[in-house]
């Protein structure tokens, strides 16, 4: 009480412009990454049987800077015993789309599936969109319509947008490795949670209000991917993704895991080649239209890559200030109001990206008419993204 | 000095005990993790991936060692022992992949 006395007699002292409000409670209207003339750009192709391959050279790309990007992430620089060092399974570049870049290593292949871990939440997004545009379910429903753990006073106010968000004020801790005790995010995938994943993730305490605070939580992807079950009906659910999603897009080789109740594992177990993975990525980069389908409702892809709304009223820690939450995407903005840097200062602003586990990275570059896909499986996090991006970012030279 | 040494373990016994009470139902489940995550990761590594056996176990292990590994290449399973516990996890097809055999 004293000290603050002081800071305010301080204040009337000294300029006032120096003290005033703190910043973090400064409101901030949520920034997006969508421009709509770089997301309804004219194809004259769609991927959905394969893609069409390029030389770079004539899509305005600098095969010198390629072969940088190539160099990075292909060359070893730790030992496989130690499973030190980057480690990357695979690449796949994409340039108005057209295929320009493509590369494989350690027994991974064009047609062998890889685990995304967690781009796997980025996949539910386009889940609940659809439902939304068939009107199974909507961002303002309160997650307690359908999940029965959820209709108790203390926890009626989270809505679906809460936790498309990642702020549903629900408690949880998200460490793999670093807190394997404590860790709700490994007793959810391998132990006291694994029957029932949505549950577990809904008996959790609440501990902030609903669209308050920003954290990651794995849980409150599998609690989502209940609700949208209960939406649909399982019979529904169970095909829902491959009728409404991959057999639209042509994604031919998927595999979805659920846990012991039937429920997908959004949150993690989603296994497919990287070139199917690029084309969900470019679904975004055409604002959710596929060869003239609208498969995402209007103003979802914009939604989608808009901060969450609460971020900004989240203390960031450094990590947090890393984050920037779009709706189970991850944005490149920054929050340039409080100087808080995009987390890619090298690759353009408006990058999105879906991230998992291990290295497991989806980019989409909108300004730059890109989608990029990274897998691999680093285990030491020397993968740098910035430096990745950077250089093939730097690799356009025309037609941005 | 015996004393001292009486009270440091009765207070050190106090610690540990208060620790594990208070985090019971973590401590309860951790031993299942290691045999989980092998068999489970494992599973989706080689049934769902298609990578090699030996390409699967380098994805797999963890700091803990495991204690048994079996691979049913007839049934789809793989059951791995670890730190006392056993977990069987289940392919079950092209497109659900793999899933535990039973609780925990």
């Amino acid at each position: 009480m004293k000290k603050r006395k002081v800071v305010i007699g301080g204040c009337l002292l000294t300029l006032s412009f120096f003290c005033g409000a703190p910043k973090e409670q400064k409101p901030v209207e949520p920034e997006t990454a969508y421009k709509k003339e770089y997301f309804t750009r004219k194809r004259d192709y769609w991927p959905t049987q394969d893609w069409k391959v390029k030389k770079p050279a004539e899509l305005g790309m600098d095969e010198a800077k390629l072969a940088e990007v190539r160099k990075y992430a292909f060359t070893r620089t730790g030992d496989e015993q130690n499973r030190a060092g980057i480690r990357t399974d695979g690449v796949v570049i994409i340039r108005n789309g057209y295929l320009v870049y493509e590369e494989y290593a350690r027994g991974y292949d064009r047609n062998r599936k890889h685990h995304i871990w967690s781009d796997t939440k980025s996949v539910l997004n386009a889940a609940i969109g659809i439902a939304v545009r068939d009107g199974k379910i909507s961002l303002e429903d309160s997650v307690g319509k359908y999940v029965q753990e959820m209709n108790t006073p203390e926890k009626k106010d989270i809505k679906i947008k809460h936790l498309l968000e990642m702020s549903s004020g629900l408690f949880w801790d998200e460490g793999y490795e670093s807190s394997p005790l404590k860790s709700l995010v490994i007793a959810m995938l391998y132990t006291r949670g694994r029957r029932d994943m949505g549950r577990f993730a809904a008996e959790q305490e609440v501990v902030h209000p609903p669209g308050q605070r920003f954290y990651y939580s794995s849980g409150t992807s599998n609690l989502l991917s209940l609700a949208l079950r209960h939406a649909l009906g399982d019979e529904r659910y169970q095909t829902y993704f491959w009728d409404e999603l991959y057999n639209i897009l042509g994604m031919r080789h998927v595999t979805m895991e659920r846990d012991m109740s039937g429920t997908f594992v959004a949150s993690s177990y989603m296994y497919l080649p990287p070139r199917e993975l690029a084309k969900f990525g470019f679904l975004y980069l055409n604002d959710g239209v596929w060869d003239k389908k609208r498969v995402l409702p209007e103003g979802w892809v914009k939604y989608t890559v808009t901060m969450a709304s609460a971020y900004y009223t989240t203390p960031l820690t450094p990590t947090l200030a890393k984050d920037n939450p779009g709706a189970h995407w991850w944005l490149n903005l920054g929050i340039p109001e409080r100087g808080v840097a995009p987390p890619w200062p090298r690759a353009p602003r408006d990058t999105f990206a879906a991230e998992g586990h291990w290295g497991q990275f989806l980019f989409v570059i909108p300004s730059l008419d890109l989608v990029i896909v990274r897998t691999g499986d680093d285990r030491d996090g020397s993968f740098d993204v910035n430096t990745f991006l950077g250089l093939i970012s730097e690799s356009v030279k025309e037609g941005k | 000095m015996k004393k001292v040494v009486k009270w440091l373990v009765v207070l050190l016994v106090l610690f540990v005990g208060g620790f594990v009470a208070l985090n019971w139902v973590h401590i309860k489940s951790f031993p299942g993790i290691i045999s989980a995550f092998y068999a489970k990761e494992f599973c989706s590594c080689f049934f769902v991936e298609g990578l090699s056996e030996e390409a699967c176990h380098n994805y797999a292990r963890q700091w803990v060692p495991i204690s048994s590994f079996t691979l049913n290449k007839d049934e789809k399973t793989v059951t791995v022992g670890g730190l006392g516990r056993t977990t069987t996890v289940k392919y079950t097809g092209e497109r659900y992949g793999c899933a535990y055999a039973h609780d925990p």
